[in-house]
């Protein structure tokens, strides 16, 4: 009988054939950046021009303006109402096609749209949510002439007070072209596969119920086009994911719903999520209005009543059982790779190397700061660490206890933009997994009214039919494809700057980050 | 013990505290992972190499970066004293990390203070890295017979106030401190650790190591030490490379040791209950805590066993109610007296304990109030009786064959194999082996639960000489049979066999069960004898004056002999046959199924638990290449037994013989798997669809999740059975279970295709008769929360109340439920002969379905449903509603 110590040691060519792989054709996507404009003729905007009765329709304003905000349509007598989500703002001033100066008549005033003080929270700002539209728009960053500030939130804390600190001139000089932004996901040496990312970001779980399943499909495809995945979340595994299997993660949630060897068997990936950052010590919940007919059906459950998963596993409570858990998962697929998703309790520098010495590949940590509205508020922001902590506890951690290069670090929980993946990523994670930006890329406007039912008024976290006929999967996977484009973009950006050729130079570059509150360094900016 | 000596004790402690200074921790310095641990007592001395089979078994539950193992009861020669010094001396065990100490240690704890008979060095061997098992050199431990000095004691008493303990205690609370001044000298107060005291005792060691437990055995070459108890560890810190035997288990106290198996969520809390009582931990482990918090009720308060238990894991809920008014007022005292100290979270203790005064020894088992480890205790009962304690069944069943090969008085299957239930009133979550001198000074051991209620045990008495060999056949009986063989009629043989058994001696059974397994040499007959010597293996019914648990080990020999002489795969000679036997050495020459081979027989011995080398992924493997049905046999717990198989697996059967694993039958779809014995943990987790059936108990959170599937069981299942699951599973629970039974229970409507559970609250007493539980279900929780399905209780004397459920209520039984259920029940009597007619017979009178059976099913909750009206097309009256009372 083989020691167990000497399990890790299994080569390659000792792993048997047979496990099943995905038995349906494989979807392409192709990462083709196209422009996906807003759903909504009148798509919010940060400012607003005003036009007075003193407006003769001479249509100057029409005929300046590049952007084309103004319509004054052949035949009609009266301007339609602006675009004003193209309009850049009162940066125009320094143009010379102004329309508030040019108007003949000053009958156009410019002010700040009163939306925006009731737009997003304060992670999530109106700035934010409009400039991740306009990259879902676009496929690349919005001009700076909108004046969007898109790299901080105004929480106060996490992200929104740490910054990059760039050097005035690279080290080296790095062409974007030259810059990898890979992340290779199995680092045990187990003779399972390798599996490489095109970017060190994968789309979070979702379950079919908690969000439509456009939703999820919209998601799916925009993995295929990166080469990275998306995860079923908990409630079961949709017959039309399945041209997604090979960029399709299974979670294995403790409610146990719609886990099915098959849908462990087809993937390339099986996450265990035994907690989420944003509510810590309670299961996924889904309440009675979304358990419609077709979610009860995923679920075998009962119409019309709430579904709460337990916390924890009833199977799991102890490091042994967790191994056990994972034996069992790669006993069912052996191909696949296995993530731990735990949330960031004050110890989880220890369940993250217990995850490890269990036999993860993927110590997945998820911070407080994310959470859709259906996470109550009251676990949302007071129960689990905040993910910069909790990151660098576990990369000091896994580092001093040697096994840092055996393990893939992925950090979620709040994560917006690009600024931020590679914040996580200086402070420690190899990689992050991230969820609310990709449901802002298709229009979430953060009413936090996820849990109130089917009516999610942009019809994305809905199982109504109706109200998800709102969005295509076609446009949908546009929006997020451009937005991964623009981010990744800007994480080529970011690492020219700091002159590496590669993202996993950044890991654990904490030097490379300061605080804006307490590091001596720096001045306090704001 | 009065208030003053307390005080007093506690004065003292105070002013040791004083000078020594301890550091108090926030935080555990090892955050405790799970455990695999084992314990046993005999009332024979047994050697410690009995200790390894169940330890090596365990390896999946440790992972070899600390193991530990305590030992009481010795042989005087053994050690090397007399039986007076034995008895009447401490022993000392000091792990010496640093030699350049030890001078110094000795001169200031030992011999200053003690009146030394003996003091030894335990021999090791040469090269600790010749052992596999190890991963840093073992301490070097010094063994110590003592005695205080007389002047020494006196000092200690007097000057600490404490004339009024009888001498012997106070001699304990010496020794007590002179170990936590030393610990804390040579092990606490250091950046590195030099020495510290492994167990303080009478007649009790205790070794550990950063290693797998039995590699203890090897290195101290005490293979042959005999002793009355054992237990052994396995450990699993979540944290670590580099870890120190001072933090594994067992952690001893005065005369006593104990390993754990759990985390403790409130270990601050008990360190500060602990503190305020002056007391320290000085490795800062839970597990340390624990036996802290154990001698403290003990050896200051002085209080009974169940005392000592209900402090450490209260009686609550409605066990709580039910209990008698008496016991209910000390009950409340107690636990407003510790609850502080009450470990929460899961947690399952073993504790040996030698109890010098009485020259008696002690061996027990105490479960957390919400069950949330595994836990199995078995006693073998006989001439040379054992008692077991372990986190998994196959530890038992190991333990019990390493001992049968050795003294073949000893059955290698137990009599009694039982779970504890945490805090209730039923058991107390605890049970206690006691080993105690009967009238000829031999120890003899009984078992009581917490509340000192025997346990009690089968009626046979008549024992098997299991050293005598039988081969031989008789041909009369194998004519006489004959004609059944060819009619291929399995239930006739066994139907003979079961008629004869009550009369025959030991003897004979052996001779027939040789004469049927020889009939399978005519290879037609081979499926007959299979089914023939399952039913025999599987059937309850009356065996005479004869033990039953030995019955079951010759049947059991039988079919592994049967089995073994099937035709191997990798044989070059095939004989035309539909069995093919494959085992660990053949295990690559795995190939499709040829010819008329039907079934693939695995024994499974030498695979291991979990992996590429499992016996599981065998299994897999061959079911790709095209095998449909297989038989595993001489399980010791290999997991995952027909996992991975994939959907749509109709008409594959897998029938497993022996002590089956973890996670067996999780997540089938189509298949028909038979467990011929109990079935542990995890089983049938998200199962599908297809058949499961249990001749026997099952373990923890039974179909967790499940989706589908018929499942038969005919004895009683653990904590948590079929939480969450949903869609239609459909279930016969002939026993009961601890409690949770069904928690948030979702699958749909019963009579549009929904789940239900039938709990008949049932067993087989000696003679094969079906008898009623005491009560169906004595749980605090039946079907807490759940949304959809039913459970059908068997309960003619309507014992369940209200009170047991949370969120659900008692639903009106009809006609209609009854046909639903009745499909299963006659499913459930053709698989255990349990009748249908027996179950709706009460008292000797048959009733009516709707009069036995009664229905809990979900009712409407605001909270949780908007539409519930549309969904409960259940009949409601009659409706007792347990929310809101």
């Amino acid at each position: 009988m083989v020691n167990s110590l000497v399990r890790e040691k299994i080569n390659n060519s000792d792993l048997p054939e047979n496990t099943r792989k995905t038995q349906v054709e494989q979807a392409r996507v192709a990462r083709e950046i196209k422009p996906a404009p807003p759903r909504y003729r009148n798509e919010l905007a940060k400012y607003i021009i005003n036009r007075s009765n003193a407006c003769i329709h001479c249509g100057k304003c029409a005929e300046v303006c590049p952007q084309g905000v103004h319509i004054l349509k052949p035949g009609y007598k009266l301007f339609a109402a602006p675009r004003l989500n193209v309009c850049i703002g009162p940066s125009c001033q320094n143009t010379d096609h102004y329309c508030v100066d040019l108007c003949p008549q000053k009958a156009l005033r410019m002010v700040e749209n009163p939306m925006m003080k009731v737009l997003g929270d304060y992670r999530w700002t109106p700035d934010l949510i409009l400039s991740t539209w306009k990259m879902s728009e676009t496929g690349s960053a919005p001009p700076v002439e909108f004046g969007y500030e898109r790299e901080f939130g105004n929480s106060g804390g996490g992200f929104d007070r740490i910054k990059i600190k760039f050097p005035e001139k690279p080290p080296i000089e790095v062409k974007p072209e030259e810059v990898d932004t890979t992340l290779e996901l199995n680092r045990r040496n187990d003779g399972r596969p390798q599996i490489k990312l095109d970017v060190p970001w994968y789309g979070g779980g979702m379950s079919f119920g908690s969000v439509s399943n456009v939703t999820q499909l919209s998601k799916a495809r925009a993995a295929v086009a990166f080469n990275t995945f998306t995860c079923t979340g908990e409630g079961g595994y949709m017959e039309r994911l399945r041209p997604y299997d090979d960029h399709t993660i299974t979670q294995v949630a403790t409610g146990l719903f719609g886990v099915r060897e098959e849908t462990i068997q087809r993937v390339r990936i099986v996450e265990f999520k035994y907690a989420q950052g944003a509510k810590p010590g309670l299961g996924g919940h889904l309440l009675a209005d979304k358990v419609t007919p077709s979610v009860a059906r995923m679920r075998e459950t009962v119409l019309g009543i709430s579904l709460f998963s337990p916390f924890p596993f009833h199977s799991v409570y102890s490091i042994e059982d967790h191994q056990k858990h994972m034996d069992w998962i790669k006993h069912i697929n052996r191909h696949a790779l296995i993530s731990a998703k735990v949330s960031t309790p004050t110890d989880v520098d220890m369940v993250a190397v217990g995850s490890h010495s269990a036999g993860a590949h993927i110590v997945h940590i998820d911070g407080g700061y994310g959470g859709t509205g259906a996470a109550p508020d009251i676990a949302k922001k007071n129960i689990a660490m905040p993910v910069e902590y909790g990151i660098v506890k576990v990369h000091d951690f896994l580092t001093r206890e040697g096994v840092r290069d055996k393990v893939t670090l992925i950090a979620s929980g709040g994560l917006r933009n690009a600024y931020d993946i590679a914040k996580a990523i200086a402070l420690g994670a190899d990689g992050v997994v991230v969820g609310t930006a990709e449901l802002v890329a298709l229009g979430c406007i953060r009413c936090a009214r996820c849990e109130s039912g089917r009516g999610c008024p942009r019809g994305i976290a809905t199982t109504d039919t109706k109200l998800q006929e709102q969005i295509t999967v076609e446009w949908g996977s546009q929006r997020i494809i451009n937005l991964y484009n623009a981010w990744r973009n800007d994480l080529v950006d970011i690492l020219v700057k700091l002159g590496m050729r590669s993202i996993s130079e950044l890991r654990g570059r904490t030097d490379l980050l300061m605080h804006m509150d307490y590091t001596n360094d720096v001045e306090p900016t704001k | 013990m009065n208030g003053e000596l307390i005080d007093n004790l506690h004065a003292s402690r105070y002013m040791l505290n004083q000078e020594l200074q301890p550091p108090t921790s926030e935080r555990k310095l090892e955050e405790e992972g799970g455990c695999g641990v084992v314990g046993f007592c005999c009332s024979e001395p047994v050697a410690a190499r009995h200790i390894y089979e169940p330890s090596r078994q365990m390896h999946n539950r440790g992972n070899g970066k600390g193991g530990g193992v305590a030992a009481l009861g010795f042989k005087p020669e053994q050690l090397g004293v007399s039986k007076d010094v034995l008895d009447n001396y401490y022993i000392l065990h000091i792990a010496v990390l640093d030699l350049n100490v030890l001078q110094a240690l000795e001169k200031k704890y030992i011999y200053s203070n003690f009146e030394v008979k003996s003091a030894q060095k335990l021999d090791t061997v040469e090269d600790w890295t010749k052992i596999s098992g190890l991963q840093a050199k073992p301490p070097d431990v010094f063994r110590y017979f003592v005695k205080t000095k007389s002047d020494t004691l006196n000092d200690f008493v007097k000057k600490n106030n404490l004339s009024g303990l009888p001498q012997e205690e106070a001699e304990a609370e010496f020794i007590n401190q002179i170990s936590i001044r030393l610990n804390q000298e040579f092990y606490a107060s250091l950046g590195e650790q030099k020495a510290f005291v492994m167990s303080e005792g009478k007649n009790i060691m205790i070794l550990k190591v950063v290693g797998f437990a039995e590699a203890i055995i090897q290195y101290y070459k005490i293979e042959e030490l005999c002793a009355h108890v054992w237990i052994a560890h396995q450990r699993f810190p979540t944290k670590g490379r580099v870890w120190h035997p001072g933090g594994a288990h067992p952690f001893g106290g005065i005369n006593a040791a104990l390993v754990h198996n759990g985390d403790f969520a409130n270990y601050h809390s008990v360190c500060e209950y602990l503190a305020e009582r002056q007391i320290f931990p000085q490795f800062l482990t839970d597990t340390e805590v624990s036996i802290l918090l154990f001698d403290l009720l003990e050896r200051t308060y002085h209080y009974p066993l169940e005392y000592i238990i209900e402090a450490l894991a209260p009686t609550s809920e409605l066990d709580f109610d039910r209990l008698p008014p008496e016991k209910q007022a000390i009950y409340s005292s107690i636990q407003a007296a510790h609850i502080h100290g009450s470990p929460d979270g899961p947690w399952f203790f073993i504790i040996a304990r030698s109890l010098p005064d009485q020259k008696a020894f002690q061996l027990m088992g105490i479960t957390d109030t919400s069950m949330l480890r595994p836990q199995v205790f078995a006693l073998s009962n006989g001439e040379v009786q054992v008692g077991l304690i372990a986190s998994e069944k196959q530890a038992i069943d190991a333990t019990l064959l390493s001992l049968h090969k050795d003294d073949a008085r000893i059955c290698p299957v137990a009599e009694r194999y039982w779970n504890a239930r945490g805090g209730s009133h039923t058991d107390g979550g605890a049970f206690i082996f006691d080993l105690k001198s009967d009238d000829h000074g031999k120890l003899r051991i009984t078992c009581t639960d917490k509340f000192g209620t025997h346990i009690p045990m089968p009626s046979g008495s008549e024992e098997c000489n299991f050293a005598k060999e039988i081969t031989a056949v008789s041909a009369e009986l194998g004519s006489e049979l004959k004609p059944f063989f060819e009619d291929k009629d399995a239930a006739a043989i066994f139907k003979y066999v079961k008629n004869h058994s009550p009369q025959w001696t030991y003897d004979e059974f052996q001779i027939c069960l040789n004469t049927i397994v020889n009939m399978a040499e005519v290879d037609r007959y081979t499926t007959t004898v299979v089914d023939a010597l399952t039913l025999l293996n599987d059937r309850q019914y009356g065996v005479g004056n004869k033990k039953r648990s030995h019955i079951v080990y010759i049947i059991r020999m039988a079919l592994n002999k049967l089995f073994s002489s099937l035709p191997r795969l990798d044989s070059d000679t095939l004989p035309d046959s539909n069995y093919r036997l494959i085992d660990y050495a053949s295990r690559l020459s795995l190939r499709e199924p040829r010819n008329s081979e039907t079934t693939l027989v695995i024994n499974v011995s030498g695979f291991e638990p979990e992996g590429k080398l499992s016996d599981a992924t065998l299994l897999m493997d061959a079911y790709f290449k095209g095998w449909k049905h297989f038989i595993s046999y001489n399980c010791i717990g290999q997991r995952f037994t027909g996992c991975g198989l994939g959907p749509e697996t109709d008409g594959v059967t897998i029938d497993i013989y022996g002590s089956s694993g973890d996670y067996v039958a999780s997540g089938i779809d189509g298949m028909t798997i038979t467990i011929h014995g109990n079935a542990q943990d995890q089983v049938g987790q998200i199962i599908k669809s297809g058949k499961l059936v249990v001749h026997g108990d099952v373990g923890q959170t039974f179909m967790y999740g499940a989706k589908g599937g018929a499942v038969f069981v005919r004895g009683n299942a653990a904590g948590r059975p079929l939480i969450n699951s949903v869609g239609k599973p459909k279930v016969v629970l002939n026993g009961t279970c601890l409690d949770f039974l069904g928690e948030s229970f979702m699958a749909g409507d019963v009579f549009n295709g929904g789940g239900f559970v039938i709990l008949n609250g049932v067993k087989f007493d000696d003679n094969g008769y079906v008898v009623s539980l005491k009560e169906p279900y004595s749980g605090s929780n039946l079907f807490s929360l759940a949304s959809g399905g039913a459970i059908y209780v068997r309960d003619p004397g309507q014992q369940l109340v209200w009170q047991q459920l949370n969120g659900c209520g008692f639903h009106r039984m009809t006609d209609e439920d009854w046909a639903l259920m009745l499909p299963y029940l006659e499913e459930n009597e053709r698989l255990f002969n349990i009748k249908v007619e027996e179950l709706l017979t009460v008292n000797g009178e048959k009733r009516s379905p709707v009069e036995v059976y009664r229905k809990v099913a979900p009712v409407k909750i605001a909270a949780l449903g908007k539409k519930a009206e549309e969904i409960m097309a259940t009949e409601t009256e009659e409706l007792t509603v347990s929310t809101g009372e």
